[in-house]
């Protein structure tokens, strides 16, 4: 008989049926038998019928078979040496099978069982899928059978469960690469979801043992511990009796680490040091569970201790000053050392090693209680505090056993993940797709920056629960969940407003600033490419250097992106490059937000989806535009604490004046300057302006050319509209005639700043006469005003009252 | 199939399976009320009153001695006689279990039994 037969007739086959027909109400029937059987045996003996005696005999037979069902039929375990597949088939599938088995019949099967069911739920792989390809050729079975035998095997599984079924009918799938696809999944994922169904259903089998925990005299050899109720918190109270264990898999070594800690002569004491999020707290709530288990195999002296962590907050509240904290703190201790079973927590220990706010030092007191290693205590901080402490007191630092908690991999974040989100949906009342997991991943790696893995995956799925569909939490939740919170766009554009605004992003930019076609079209390519998923992931969204004079709209560009593609001008983060002209400026660039909140990493931390524009960029000093290699090559940028902050949802924009004599000159000679654009780069490295690894960073460098009389008078036109959209509140619009137009060109432009002081000079010619209008009672609300040639050249009549005006606005760039 | 089935699990894996129970119930109960705890600490100090070294004068030290032995006696009578309890309950479940253990293989048969007991005929007199 091979494995790949299935034999209906098979004792397990036969059991399986029976179980899943005792399963259902006819087990309750059983027992109502039973009892009432019994009743009535009760009621013949006193009523003296001998045929009492038979009645009770009978009602044993109910029992039995109930003793049987919840004994052997209800978890049937699978035969140690199989023979055919029903020998290791999962009893609810093997119940339901018939005769003559087809994938058909099994892909409705899944649909009905609990196995199956998950994966419907977990992964949206329900049974419908399965019933829309699945052939019903008993021959195909052989196949699925091997399959599934096979991944048995791969996976070490002691049996055939419905995630293995569910991913042998996918193997068997010739497009089930495709299919996936559709589901964000692959069949890597299909794997894991069969480990994390065995996984959740071994933590059900183990909350059945009941827990041993030392008993009602546990306790009768330790001391009584009053000040330490008042002032601390049991955590071992707190997690024994819980419904589910603290300690998860990865923590393994860790944990085992804090009880050699703790164990033999040295130093009573650990130091957890890791950054926030990384789990410390859940490895001291492991440690306090396992301390409490009987059955832990642990060091006598530790069995049955218990941790209490210390409330900086309330020991301050009842004793704010200097000495009456000192004292006391030396009663708690004395207290925890007296009553010999308790390990004292410092949870974030830097409050009780630093005055401030909510915080005192007191390490005059703890250092020689650490020193001698009397009583036993464990501190938790993050790795720059402990640098800090370390270097500020280096007798405390190395009085600790330090236990370095680094953050979890993937695979590691996702297992805790699953476990952790058990808690999430009963609070929550939702379910938690595997996709949302590994999409809280992607996305909290690339958004949350003030915590590490898993706590910000974990943090992420939190708020997600808010934006789950029916119930359900989704990869899309997560995204919503992201983009709400941080007010970015991580998903591919889906919607119509989207899609036509991706589409016609060009003219909605020329909506507000007059040609540059070149550099338009650039960045436009390069949102496209981003909200159709198409571009790097691991690179900012564009990276352009926009050269040339002063006044042709590179600074406007950046402005009308920030407005039209990410809702807003305060979408831009802006940065004076000339600010930054020594090398000790590098400090501020990346400086932590609260000590600067306008340095770049601060802000981009804050605002990641902007336009980042990084504003004269020559006149910074080259080491800052060496910190700014790795940010334009992989949009990473490390601020002063050394994390991690992603400039990937970002456009950078570096503007330059940097040769714009040299544009104009080749402008006057009649050089189309988009055509000689590589020459002119060279020779901006040829002067030394810029180093060529610093351009060839940038995915395009586009030279904007000065702006002609007709582009200038499409200018005017633009601020013209500005005036009308402010007069609007009056009810009153303004009309200029292209005479007066012209005059205002030649008025309002200036060689040297470009059109920059020309809005200016439109806005003076136009509003006072405006004003003047309007005082004058000669327009009234709905009117409009036409302003002629007489009426501009009479405020603007003199080339030098055109002048002054422009002399107003003389600082470039601003 | 269904006879046999329930047969041959009662009589192997289900008789092995109670006395499986068993033991687990007297681990609990053992656990319950802390037997080798108590046997292991049966003479210290109940709560650690009176618990550490105590300096200064004589009269103090044996002031000290005296609060540490009671403490001590107290200990071990409330020690000792939790134990005691907790060993008559162990006593009393292994009788019950013992006892359930050898009516297991009688079960199956209870119904000819009660049935050749109908034929007989006796039940118990009342008055």
């Amino acid at each position: 008989m091979a494995i790949i037969d299935f034999k209906y007739t098979s004792p397990r086959s036969e059991k399986a049926r029976i179980s899943l027909q005792l399963g259902g109400t006819w087990k309750k029937v059983l027992i109502a038998i039973a009892v009432l059987l019994f009743v009535s045996s009760i009621a013949l003996l006193i009523a003296s019928y001998s045929a009492a005696w038979v009645v009770l005999g009978l009602a044993f037979i109910p029992v039995m078979i109930v003793k049987w069902y919840n004994g052997e039929l209800k978890n049937l375990i699978p035969v140690t040496k199989p023979s055919s597949i029903d020998d290791v088939l999962d009893s609810s599938i093997l119940g339901l099978l018939s005769h003559q088995p087809t994938p058909y019949e099994i892909a409705g099967i899944l649909g009905v069982v609990p196995g199956g069911q998950f994966f419907a739920a977990r992964f949206g792989i329900g049974s419908q899928f399965f019933l829309q390809f699945a052939s019903k050729d008993t021959k195909d079975m052989a196949a699925i059978w091997q399959s599934a035998w096979n991944i048995k095997e791969r996976l070490n599984s002691n049996h055939v469960s419905p995630g293995i079924l569910i991913a042998a009918l996918l193997e068997a799938m010739p497009d089930q690469q495709k299919l996936l696809a559709h589901l964000q999944l692959d069949m890597n994922d299909i794997y894991a979801g069969i480990g994390w169904y065995d996984h959740l259903h071994s933590l059900i089998n183990k909350q059945n043992v009941p827990k041993r925990t030392g008993g009602i005299a546990r306790d009768w050899s330790f001391g009584w511990t009053p000040l330490l109720d008042r002032f601390g918190n049991n955590i071992s109270q707190t997690v024994s009796g819980g419904l589910l264990s603290t300690e998860l898999e990865v923590h393994a070594d860790i944990l085992n680490q804090l009880i050699k800690s703790f164990d033999g002569s040295g130093r009573q004491n650990a130091a957890l040091i890791g950054p926030t999020g990384v789990g410390k707290t859940q490895i001291i709530h492991a440690f306090a569970e396992r301390l409490l288990d009987a059955t832990a195999t642990i060091p006598d002296g530790l069995r049955f201790n218990q941790v209490y962590t210390l409330d900086a907050g309330a020991l301050l509240s009842v004793a704010p000053g200097r000495g009456e904290i000192e004292a006391l703190l030396n009663r708690i201790l004395n207290e925890a050392y007296r009553s010999k079973n308790i390990i004292i927590c410092f949870e974030d220990a830097q409050v009780f090693f630093e005055d401030g706010v909510g915080s005192v030092d007191i390490s005059s007191i703890l250092l020689p209680v650490l020193t001698a290693g009397n009583l036993r205590m464990i501190l938790t901080m993050d790795e720059q505090r402990f640098l800090k402490i370390s270097s500020s007191r280096p007798e405390l630092a190395n009085a600790l056993n330090r236990i370095m908690i680094t953050q979890t991999n993937k695979q590691d974040t996702l297992s805790i993940l699953e476990d952790q989100i058990i808690l999430l949906e009963f609070s929550q009342k939702v379910t938690y797709m595997y996709q949302s997991l590994e999409e809280a991943y992607r996305l909290s790696e690339r958004y949350i920056h003030d915590l590490v893995m898993p706590g910000r995956a974990l943090k992420l799925l939190e708020a997600a629960a808010s934006f789950s569909e029916q119930g359900l939490v989704t990869a899309h939740s997560v995204q919503q969940a992201i983009e709400k919170t941080m007010n970015i766009k991580v998903g591919v554009a889906s919607s119509d407003q989207d899609r036509d605004k991706l589409l016609n992003l060009e003219s909605l930019i020329h909506e507000r600033m007059i040609n540059q076609t070149h550099a338009v079209s650039a960045v436009s390519d390069a949102l496209r490419r981003a909200r159709s998923g198409v571009r790097n992931q691991n690179r900012p969204i564009g990276t352009f250097m926009f050269l040339g004079p002063t006044g042709v709209g590179k600074t406007e560009l950046a402005k009308a992106l920030a407005d039209v593609y990410f809702g807003g001008e305060d979408h831009m983060i802006r940065i004076d490059m000339n600010e930054f002209v020594s090398s000790d400026d590098v400090m501020r660039l990346i400086a932590d937000g609260s000590d600067d909140p306008n340095s770049l990493t601060a802000q981009v931390m804050k605002n990641p989806f902007s336009v980042v524009l990084l504003d004269e960029i020559e006149k910074a000093h080259p080491s800052v535009l060496t910190t700014l290699l790795q940010l334009l090559d992989e949009g990473i940028l490390r601020d002063v604490k050394n994390r991690e902050v992603s400039f990937r949802d970002s456009i950078i924009i570096a503007t330059s004046n940097a040769g714009a004599d040299r544009i104009r000159e080749y402008i006057e000679q009649g050089y189309d300057i988009e055509k000689i654009e590589d020459q002119f780069v060279n020779e901006l490295i040829n002067s030394n302006q810029f180093k060529p690894e610093f351009l060839n960073r940038f995915d395009e460098i586009v030279t904007f050319r000065p702006l002609k009389k007709d582009e200038l008078v499409q200018v005017v036109d633009l601020i013209l509209a500005g005036i009308n959209k402010t007069l609007s509140l009056q009810k009153v619009s303004v009309v200029v005639n292209e005479d007066a137009k012209l005059y205002l060109v030649d008025a309002g432009y200036d060689p040297r700043l470009g059109a920059r002081p020309m809005r200016r000079v439109v806005q003076k010619a136009v509003e006072n006469t405006v004003a003047k209008q309007m005082l004058a009672g000669t327009v009234e609300a709905g009117g409009t005003i036409t302003i002629t040639l007489d009426e501009v050249s009479a405020i603007v009549s003199i080339k030098q009252q055109a002048d002054s005006i422009v002399t107003e606005n003389t600082q470039p760039n601003k | 199939m269904f006879f046999v089935g329930l047969l041959s699990w009662w009589y192997g894996e289900g008789w092995r399976g109670r006395l499986h129970i068993m033991a687990n119930r007297l681990a609990a109960t053992t656990d319950y009320f802390s037997i080798s705890l108590l046997l292991s600490t049966l003479f210290a100090p109940f709560r650690q009153i009176s618990a550490g070294s105590v300096g200064g004068s004589i009269s103090n030290q044996a002031r000290a001695l005296v609060d540490k032995t009671i403490s001590r006696l107290i200990g071990a009578i409330v020690r000792i006689s939790m134990v005691i309890i907790g060993l008559l309950v162990i006593v009393f479940q292994i009788i019950i279990n013992v006892f359930l253990l050898l009516f297991w293989p009688l079960i199956p048969i209870l119904p000819v039994l009660g049935l050749i007991m109908t034929i007989i005929g006796w039940v118990p007199l009342w008055r």
